[in-house]
This record gives C-alpha cells, structure tokens and sequence, in this order.
C-alpha cells in the first residue's frame, strides 16, 4: 500500500528538477508516454539519446528504443512506427539531420504527426560544433511545423504541446523542435515538472484511425501518386499546415488552463516592446544576450525591445506584422545564411520583410544581420551594434541591409 | 648531433603543425599511425600516388594530421570518396582510414559493395568497439554485455564479425591486429599496399575514455597487457571463428590472401570484348597542379 501511495504521489505531483535542455526533452518524452524511439549518434543532439536510454534502462519509461545504423534509418523506422500507431520521438544534429533528408521529405507528405528534436549544429565544412540553425531550416519548405525555443523549461512544455498539435487528426504534420547546441542542449536551468495526471489531461492518445497501418485495416501507404494526385495531395499538407496555427492556439490555451503557465502569444515572444523605438528580432537561445543588452541599453535611455520568433512554420505573419509595425525600424539578427537570397539576408530577415510586405498599415525598414554562425558567441557589444544601427536606419539614415556581426578581420 | 637534432623517423609523415592532436591519453589511433607511416617507409612508395581517405570520427581524424593528400569526407562516405578517386585516376594507391562506427555502421554498405566489386583500396579500420568521438554509445561493433552510454546494463545486440563479413563479401586481403602488435601491423600495411584489390586490416584498439573505463577495463596499459596476453595469432583462421568478446580471447594474423581480378581488370576486360579494336584506353589523369 506504502508504495502505491508513494507512485501516486509521483504522479500527482510537480516537481523542480535542474535539467538541461536535451534532458527537458527527454522529460516531456518520458511523460508523453513515447512508444517508440530511435537513436544516431551525432553532438550536440547525442545528449538527449543517452538520457532517454537511461530512462528507459532503468524501468522509467516503457519504450521501444534502438540505436539505428544511421539517420537516414532512423527516421524511416520511427516514420513506419507511427503509420502503425505509435507515438515515435526522434532527432539529430546538422549534417546527420540533412542525411535523414529522404525520410524527412517524405514524413509531412505521408501525414506522419513525428517529433523530432534538432540539436541545432552547424552544417560541414569546415567541421564545427557549434549552434546555426540552417540544419532545421532545411525542411521549411517541406511541411514540417518548427519552433525554436530557448530555456529548457520552454524545451519540456513545447515537446508536449508538440504532441498534442502533430496528433491532432486536423493537422498529422511532423513537428521539429530546434534547441540551439550547447548553449541550450548542454546548459542546465531550473524546470517544473508537470505531473503525469496533468500531462495525461493535456495529452490525449494518439489515434490514427482510419489511417492506421494495421492487418485489420488494409490500406496503402505512399502509393505512386504521378500527376494525377501530386496536386491535390499538396493541397492537403498546404490546408493541414493552414489550420496549425488554430490548432496551436488552442493547445497554448489548454497548457495555460491544465499547467497554469502561460507563453502570451504562442508564435513569438515580446520583450521590453510596449514602449520601444526600434526592436531587434531572433531565435532561440540569442535571446539571452539580446536581453541582457537591452537591459543596459535601456538604462543608457535607448527604448529597445526585442521580437523572439519562436514558431517558424506555421508562420505567423499577419500578427507579426501587426506588431512590427508599431516600431521604426526592426533588426533581425539571423544565426543562419542563405547565400543568394535578396539582399542576400538571413533566411529569418527575409521571411520578416516578407511577412511586411503585403501587410497593412506601417511598414519598418528592416535590417538583416548575420551572426553567431558556428557557435561563435552574439556579445552584448555585438548587439550595442546591431541596435545603433538599427537606431540609424530609424532616423532615415542609409544602413546596408545585410551586416556580418562579429566577424573576425 | 644533439638529441634535439635527432628527428623521429615518422615525423615527416606527420603534420606537426596540427599538434596537439584530439586523441586521449592511452588511445591506440596514434599507435596505428605511426604504424602506417613505417609501412610507407618500409615499402619505399612514392608518396606523391598515394591519397588517404577518412571519414568522420576519431580515427576520422587521421587524414587532418597526415603530411599526404587527404579527404576527411562526410560521415561513412570514406570508401565511395575512395572509389571515385582510384576511378579517375588508377594509379593512385588509395588508402581508407576510418573507424569501425563510420565504415560498418552508417558506411556499411559501401564496405560490403566495395569488397563485392573488389575495388583496388587499402582499408584500415581502427575498431575500439564503440562511437566514441560522439560519446561512447552502442555501436554494430561493440561486443555483447558491453555496457555504452546507450546500453547502461550491457548491450543485447550481436555484434559485427568485420573480418567475416568483408571475406565474405569479396576482399582479397584480410587481416587483423591490436595495438599491441606494432611490427606484425606495420608488416600487414605493407602487405596490403603489394596487394591489387580490396584489402582489408582490422586494428584492435582501445577507448579507455569511454569502452575501457564503463567496462572496467583498466587504462590503456592495462589493455595492452589484455592484448598481449589473450591476443593469439593463427594466420589463415576461418574468419567465422574469429568473432571477439570483451574479455576473452583475440584471434589475430592474417586470414585471407587470395586474388581475383578487381573492378578495373573486369571493366577492362568486358569493354574489350564487347567493344574490340574500336576501344581506346581512357588518358591517363594529369595533374595539372605545380
């Protein structure tokens, strides 16, 4: 009786624990009750691989995991896992994500609600470690939902919220949750643990239905399509990729309710805003020292403030634009590049002018600055920087609208 | 002369300006080294045909410390980098060097087809049972019981016979050693440079790091004695009978030297039947650098 009073203890009860981010991740993995896992070593996503095990190996958490011969593997048995009905939890790092490319084409075309965790890390060559964030960017395109988060508590709350968005029968996306490398994956920091009564509320089962790969259910997955149904297919994913967004408020409405936490606007985050001049805007764990900036700046008199973009896909256009255009002028510092794209911008900066571009109402310039590629580190000078000239462009000075930050001479 | 005049032979193999390099204290990667470089001394080979190739991981790192035309390729991709090398350009004594997750694991289909095509490539392979610049999880390598950063209480899976899997795939030379066997290592290199077709040497090597010390394994000296004392050597071995575990005996020596004709000698031979006088033997590859 003693202990199942104790394990109903556990359940009903949150907790703090100091996690890192990749343990945060496999928290949420353990509480979603995943059914099934697989594994490829590559850092900084390798963190996360080994805390499940151990969960797993000690009786924690009851799932089928297995170290694949690659990625490319790994992908495809979890893909097939949730066609067959399992919750399936992935994930990789740079160059090993882009050797996934295959299965990761074809699991939002299949309808495949996967989760997978990209410890971001810069793309060969030169070999690096560090954190940029092309690697998940590579499949926006392709119809995977992506968030970049930036605490580790922010890590646990969105794989849940994950689930529960890519499960939905409206949606049956795959979603990527992109934790920058090292200065995330790595770094430990205080994180509530929902208990699992609570994550059960939130969480319901996953339920393919009539899509299930079953022998009880004889169906066809990734028939040959030709022309005559590659369009109409497209369509589908275009409309499920559509409703995301609705399905994400709701799920950010019912965290708030059952965990009594709430992240305000689900697609990014405001900081220091309501009476700023210009913004600087960026993902993930650039938050830190663009906070800590501002705070200084600020004490200097300078009204700045701070866009967190932390959905990508679905992305909310319409409301950022909204918002931007209550400044005069905007920075987006972007830990990527896109060679070639106009004004040859980080992808963020592009998608940001984009997102203005046909909106109502005022429309800031928008300076775009690369940065903190390879893991180099974004200073609080770095952002003074970016910040003055952000400041210049908003007085009508002529700025270069793409500025390398912290590159060595 | 002074001592400080006095220059280790395999120095000039090295790329001393790269040093310190990122191996542990107790590892054997170098110890394979410096073992290849007295095979290239040995063997009097002009170093200027001769490309080496890794891929990713600690052994990977070879090709960056290395005074040799080298490619550190992308992770597995060691032997088709390799492949399209000695393709365009025959004459070069192509030489794989690559560690046992990235040519098994995430390569291992290239090893297996290499071997079945008998592609004229020297393949070492520094086997320390685990991924380890990546932490130390279960590789096909590892063997059972082995406890990894991802098999905490000891891997159920079988583990990967390399020298019976590439026999059995076609390679012509077939050998393994530990780090303990310098000269027996060294001798194989050589051999296997003579060697037209798919070679292939599995070098035993430890991780004290991460296999040695989650397996209580001692240090590397301990692993060494380990070797000394278990490895036994029976050249010509049924490579089915050479299967390793984690404390018991290590069959090493050369198991296979037989020959048959490699890819180019086949694809030769085919285009002359097929084609007859009409065919023209490709240029040979000039290198138009100074």
């Amino acid at each position: 009786m003693a202990t199942a009073t104790y394990v109903e203890e556990q359940r009903s009860t949150d907790k703090t624990a100091l996690i890192t981010g990749s343990e945060a991740i496999a928290v949420a993995c353990k509480l979603a009750d995943v059914d099934v896992i697989t594994a490829y070593p590559i850092r900084p996503y390798d963190t996360v691989m080994q805390y499940i095990c151990k969960l797993v190996a000690n009786g924690e958490m009851d799932c089928e995991y297995i170290v694949a011969e690659g990625e490319h593997s790994q992908f495809e048995i979890v893909k097939h896992a949730s066609a067959c009905g399992a919750r399936v939890f992935c994930g990789s790092s740079g160059v090993g994500w882009m050797y996934a490319m295959e299965a990761l084409t074809v699991t939002p075309a299949l309808r495949i609600p996967m989760v997978a965790m990209v410890g971001n890390r810069a793309l060969d060559d030169p070999g690096a470690f560090g954190v940029e964030h092309n690697d998940a960017l590579t499949v926006r395109d392709l119809g995977w939902q992506l968030v970049w988060v930036d605490s580790a508590q922010e890590a646990l709350d969105t794989a849940l919220i994950a689930y529960r968005v890519s499960e939905d029968r409206r949606i049956f996306l795959p979603c990527a949750i992109s934790c920058d490398g090292a200065f995330l994956t790595h770094s430990q920091a205080l994180v509530k643990v929902p208990s699992q009564e609570k994550v059960n509320e939130f969480l319901p089962r996953y339920n393919r239905a009539d899509l299930l790969l079953h022998p009880d259910n004889p169906i066809t997955v990734a028939p040959q399509g030709n022309e005559d149904w590659v369009m109409e297919i497209r369509r589908q994913n275009y409309a499920a990729m559509e409703r995301s967004s609705l399905v994400l408020k709701e799920a950010y409405a019912d965290f708030e309710r059952i965990f009594g936490r709430s992240y305000g606007n689900p697609f990014f985050e405001e900081y220091e805003t309501e009476d700023a001049d210009i913004v600087l805007m960026g993902m993930g764990t650039l938050s830190t020292p663009v906070k800590v900036a501002i705070r200084q700046m600020r004490k200097a008199g300078k009204r700045v403030g701070f866009v967190r973009m932390r959905w990508f896909r679905p992305f909310a256009a319409a409301e950022l634009a909204k918002s931007l255009g209550r400044f005069k002028a905007v920075g987006v510092i972007d830990r990527d590049y896109s060679f070639g794209s106009p004004y040859m911008s980080g992808v963020l900066t592009t998608e940001v002018r984009s997102a203005l571009y046909s909106a109502p109402g005022s429309k800031p310039p928008v300076l775009g600055f690369i940065a903190g590629l390879g893991g180099r580190e974004v200073t609080v000078p770095d952002v003074e920087k970016v910040a003055n000239s952000v400041y210049e462009a908003a007085d009508g000075k002529s700025q270069p609208l793409t500025q390398w930050i912290g590159l060595r001479e | 002369m002074t001592i400080l005049d006095v220059t280790n032979p395999v120095e000039p193999f090295l790329r001393t300006d790269r040093m310190p390099h990122i191996w542990c204290p107790g590892c054997g990667i170098g110890t394979t080294v410096n073992c290849f470089a007295r095979a290239l001394i040995e063997s009097k080979i002009d170093l200027q045909s001769l490309a080496l190739v890794s891929g990713i991981g600690c052994t990977g790192r070879v090709a960056g410390y290395v005074k040799l035309d080298s490619f550190h390729t992308t992770h597995g991709r060691a032997i088709p980098f390799a492949t399209g090398l000695k393709l365009a350009n025959p004459k070069l004594n192509v030489i794989v060097y690559s560690g046992d997750g990235d040519l098994s694991a995430i390569g291992g289909n290239h090893l297996i087809h290499a071997a079945r095509r008998n592609i004229d490539l020297k393949v070492i392979c520094v086997n320390n049972l685990i991924y380890a610049m990546t932490g130390g999880q279960t590789a096909p390598t590892t063997p059972g019981h082995a406890i990894t950063s991802t098999s905490p209480y000891g891997t159920c899976e079988p583990a990967f016979n390399l020298p019976h899997l590439v026999e059995a795939a076609g390679a012509v030379y077939v050998a393994r050693w530990t780090t303990f066997h310098v000269k027996q290592l060294a001798r194989s290199i050589g051999e296997a440079f003579q060697k037209k077709g798919f070679s292939f040497i599995e070098v035993i090597s430890p991780c004290p790091t991460l296999y040695q010390r989650r397996n209580k394994l001692g240090d590397g000296l301990d692993t060494m004695k380990y070797y000394k004392e278990k490895s036994k050597v029976k050249h010509g071995a049924p490579t089915s009978e050479v299967g390793l575990t984690m404390t018991g005996e290590i069959i090493v020596g050369k198991f296979v030297d037989r020959d048959r004709p490699d890819y180019q000698s086949l694809l030769h031979a085919q285009m002359v039947e097929s084609l007859g006088e009409s065919y023209v033997e490709p240029s040979e590859t000039v290198c138009s650098c100074s």
